[in-house]
């Protein structure tokens, strides 16, 4: 019952999402109004679709209909509710219905805000979410089908795989990656619009800016948590391993980033079109080729989806996707008319166009080493994998060059600037940079790329905090309450621009936190029977003892352990191996015990009950947290630059900040007002 | 028409596609053991219930099937019934020894009296074995053919199938 009901669902869906997609282009030839508004209609069809596909297998799985294919794969009658519910993406033929449901109200909420505005370019980018729309609606139905009828279903399923289980980030970690990698399709329609008119407007940029910015943010804490459930479960000690997969969340992110930078200078100068737009079609293009990565089976990874046959599927829409955009760019591109000249040299948007440059080679060097071993496979038939020393070669560089431009591309003014301004601009954040690698160095840190990371961060830092406060100072200076000034600079007006500085803040804290994390960190692999003491960076770990407990779904060794430092117990850590009944070995989870200055972290490595002993690896890494709260920072910074500001608080508005260079307004905006 | 956007682009789509494309339908979690063709590496253990040390060198002459296991693992309860039910059919023709490891012989012994047994567990108390063998997670079984050489390897639980493909190797058909 279920599974018919899904099926006929995920045709209507298929059949919808077409014919949309068809009616979508077909109105931005002919500029049809009622055109569009029949391709809302559609956009809004499939929307409602995909809610009601994923409904019913979430009834399905609750109330486990062993009838319905998917529920007889992953679902469970011993594991716990919210296991269940987030078993929808534990597998292949489920998150590939998640994406779809995402997919599906993405398409609803974005045509939804652009239903009055934008009549130009709405009917093609609307041709474009359906059409991508149409090839996932596919997939559901055929390779990938989690509505298949099961003829003689089971009394019990096996339950989803262990490491979903293990976790309460795994229930969280997907659903973010899916809305920042499926949330690429709405600027990519965007994108393609313009390209189809050949034209981008000024007005255009602001629901381009808006959609890229919020999948932006949750790729970012995405990637994130990803990183962070590594560290948590997978107990060596690490947070990002450049794993082909995690590669593949990166890589988005990084033309992600790019482009929301190149838009930036778009929305100023008129110039960087070509880029911008390639940009964000390249974002998308990315986020096409990582859920081939992950969905094929091509590559070796923890996200170990196991080998199906949708790879070939998914090869096939990359190809045909890469193939539009090239054919679009190269016919379009140069329609797009520069509305400006790009000032060359020590300027803001020079720094903007290096920052570009260095975000696409940061792209092409990740994206060599994780295909790389496919090439030497096909070449010379042998197996290799390229693993940290190339990436932290390359990519080491690269990174301390943009934490170099967080710090000198804001402190630039706009346009050509004089030798006298430069230096001013230039020279007294110096100060900054030497005050934090001199504490570094207090503090013991020798490493040469770590040092010049703690002064690029200084550096930067007293920019940007400097840059961040600049309109409230400047306000107060004017005369303003400072309440007044306050609201004004910082979350009214001016809360774009003061966003955009806390993500910087927050970028560069991660930056440093990484370097610091991953060059000063100190481990120890030891022996410990009960009643056992050992003294690790100034913490004496003792040995309680060892247990067995048993869960439905899993059995469990612990090993408990107290902390103390200077005579005082901290905490109680207890580091376990999960045995799941399905699994070929254990799953550890290491414990950790987080402060603001680092991490003390327990894994074990092996248990033996009878003797009461444990060989367990103890890990020092200083500054980890850090990481986890800067990037929720660059969120929440992400957020608050989208939420819109009312204009018509605003009146008699004279510009107090860099007053020479008044912002980019394109002329028939002009004359029209 | 901008031939320089169309060529840079053609060449990057073709070389990621054509790429991937040759990717597909390998598995990399396959890795072949570097064991293969070699002589299997020795070992003399103790026997679960018995307690006499068993080395490989005494069943030189015939094939050996080695399956690793652990009284822990899932799959092996799924497989047991399969290697059971084979080495009794096969009886003397082929050696079958199960090496178990990271275990306790009172656990064992349980899982063998519950479960049955037809040829001899030996207990890899150190996982000296294990390591020596390049297991990365059980079952895994070696192959071996009557001159003590590794024929053959199988990841994950047998079905009677993968085992006779397997024999084949080893009884040099």
């Amino acid at each position: 019952m279920n599974a018919t009901l899904g099926r006929t669902i995920i045709l209507a869906s298929l059949l919808v999402s077409t014919a949309g997609a068809i009616i979508a282009f077909a109105a931005g030839r002919t500029r049809s109004r009622e055109g569009l508004k029949w391709a809302q209609r559609f956009a809004y069809a499939f929307a409602f679709l995909m809610i009601a596909a994923t409904a019913v297998m979430e009834y399905a799985l609750l109330t486990h209909d062993f009838s319905v294919g998917y529920v007889a794969q992953v679902g469970s009658r011993t594991v716990p509710v919210w296991v269940t519910i987030v078993s929808l993406w534990s597998s292949l033929e489920g998150s590939i219905l998640f994406w779809g449901l995402i997919l599906g109200i993405y398409i609803g909420i974005a045509t939804w805000f652009t239903r009055n505005d934008y009549h130009e370019y709405m009917p093609d980018a609307i041709g474009v979410w359906l059409a991508s729309a149409a090839f996932f609606s596919f997939l559901i139905a055929g390779p990938a089908n989690p509505f298949l009828s099961v003829a003689n279903p089971p009394l019990d399923g096996p339950g989803p795989n262990p490491l979903l289980q293990n976790h309460y980030l795994m229930a969280i970690h997907p659903p973010f990656l899916y809305l920042g990698y499926v949330g690429m399709t709405i600027p990519f329609g965007m994108a393609c619009a313009a390209l189809i008119k050949g034209r981008l407007g000024h007005g255009f940029l602001k629901p381009l800016r808006e959609s890229l910015m919020l999948p932006w943010i949750f790729l970012t804490i995405s990637i994130m948590l990803g990183g962070w459930w590594a560290y948590e479960v997978l107990g060596w000690g690490g947070y990002w391993a450049w794993d082909p997969v995690e590669n593949a969340s990166l890589l988005p992110w990084l033309t992600g980033t790019a482009a929301l930078h190149s838009m930036v200078v778009l929305e100023r100068r008129g110039i960087l079109k070509g880029w911008t737009i390639t940009l964000i079609q390249a974002t998308f293009l990315l986020v096409i080729l990582g859920t081939f990565m992950t969905r094929s089976g091509v590559f070796n990874s923890v996200h170990s989806f196991t080998q199906s046959s949708i790879g070939p599927t998914i090869l096939g829409f990359l190809a045909a996707a890469l193939v539009f955009t090239i054919a679009l760019l190269a016919t379009r591109i140069d329609l797009l008319e520069s509305e400006g000249r790009l000032e060359g040299g020590v300027t803001r948007e020079g720094m903007f166009l290096f920052n570009n440059l260095l975000f696409v080679l940061l792209t092409f060097t990740v994206l060599i080493g994780t295909v790389f071993p496919l090439v030497v496979e096909a070449i010379n038939g042998k197996q290799m994998s390229v693993g940290r020393p190339y990436f932290d070669r390359m990519v080491v560089p690269v990174g301390a060059a943009l934490l170099f431009l967080i710090g000198i591309g804001p402190a630039l003014p706009w346009g050509r600037a004089t030798r006298a301004q430069i230096r001013r601009a230039l020279l007294p954040p110096i100060g900054g940079a030497i005050l934090v690698s001199g504490i570094g160095f207090a503090l013991g840190v020798r490493n040469p790329w770590t040092l010049l990371t703690l002064a690029f961060g200084g550096y930067a830092a007293q920019v940007t905090l400097t840059e961040m406060w600049l309109p409230l100072v400047q306000r107060l200076k004017r005369g303003d309450s400072f309440g007044e000034a306050l609201v004004d600079a910082n979350l009214g007006r001016g809360r774009r621009r003061f966003a955009s500085y806390v993500v910087h803040a927050a970028a560069i804290v991660v930056i440093v936190a990484i370097a610091v994390s991953s060059t000063m960190r100190s481990d120890v692999e030891l022996q410990m029977t009960r009643g056992q003491a050992t003294t690790v960076a100034g913490y004496t770990v003792t040995l309680l003892g060892v247990e067995e407990r048993a869960e439905p779904h899993r059995m469990s060794t612990v090993a408990k352990f107290t902390v103390a430092k200077n005579g005082a117990q901290r905490a109680v850590l207890e580091p376990r191996m999960n045995q799941y009944m399905a699994m070929r070995e254990p799953i550890g989870s290491p414990d950790v015990y987080t402060t603001a200055g680092g991490d003390l972290y327990l894994s074990l490595m092996n248990v033996d009950i009878a003797r009461q002993s444990v060989g367990v690896h103890v890990i020092n890494t200083p500054m980890v947290v850090w990481i986890w709260i800067s990037v929720i920072m660059m969120g929440i910074g992400g957020l608050a630059a989208l939420i819109p500001h009312r204009r018509t608080a605003v009146t008699n508005y004279t510009p107090v900040v860099e007053p020479a260079t008044p912002r980019y307004v394109k002329p028939e905006e002009v004359t029209a007002s | 028409m901008n031939r320089t956007v169309l060529a840079v682009g053609a060449l990057i789509a073709l070389a990621v596609i054509g790429i991937l494309f040759l990717g597909l339908g390998k598995n990399p979690n396959q890795i072949e053991s570097p064991l293969l063709g070699r002589v299997a590496p020795s070992f003399a253990l103790r026997e679960v219930g018995t307690g006499k040390t068993i080395g490989l060198e005494q069943f030189r002459g015939k094939p050996v099937v080695l399956n690793f296991w652990a009284t822990w693992c899932g799959p092996c309860y799924e497989e047991h019934p399969v290697l059971v039910a084979n080495a009794r059919n096969l009886g003397s023709s082929v050696q079958f020894v199960g090496v178990v490891f990271q275990d306790t012989e009172e656990k064992i012994q349980r899982f063998l009296n519950d479960r049955g047994s037809s040829y001899p567990t030996v207990i890899d108390e150190a996982g000296k074995t294990a390591i020596a063998y390049g297991i990365g997670g059980v079952p895994e079984t070696f192959f071996l053919d009557s001159t003590g050489k590794i024929v053959g390897k199988h990841d994950g639980p047998l079905t009677t199938d993968d085992l006779r493909a397997n024999l084949a190797k080893a009884m040099g058909q």
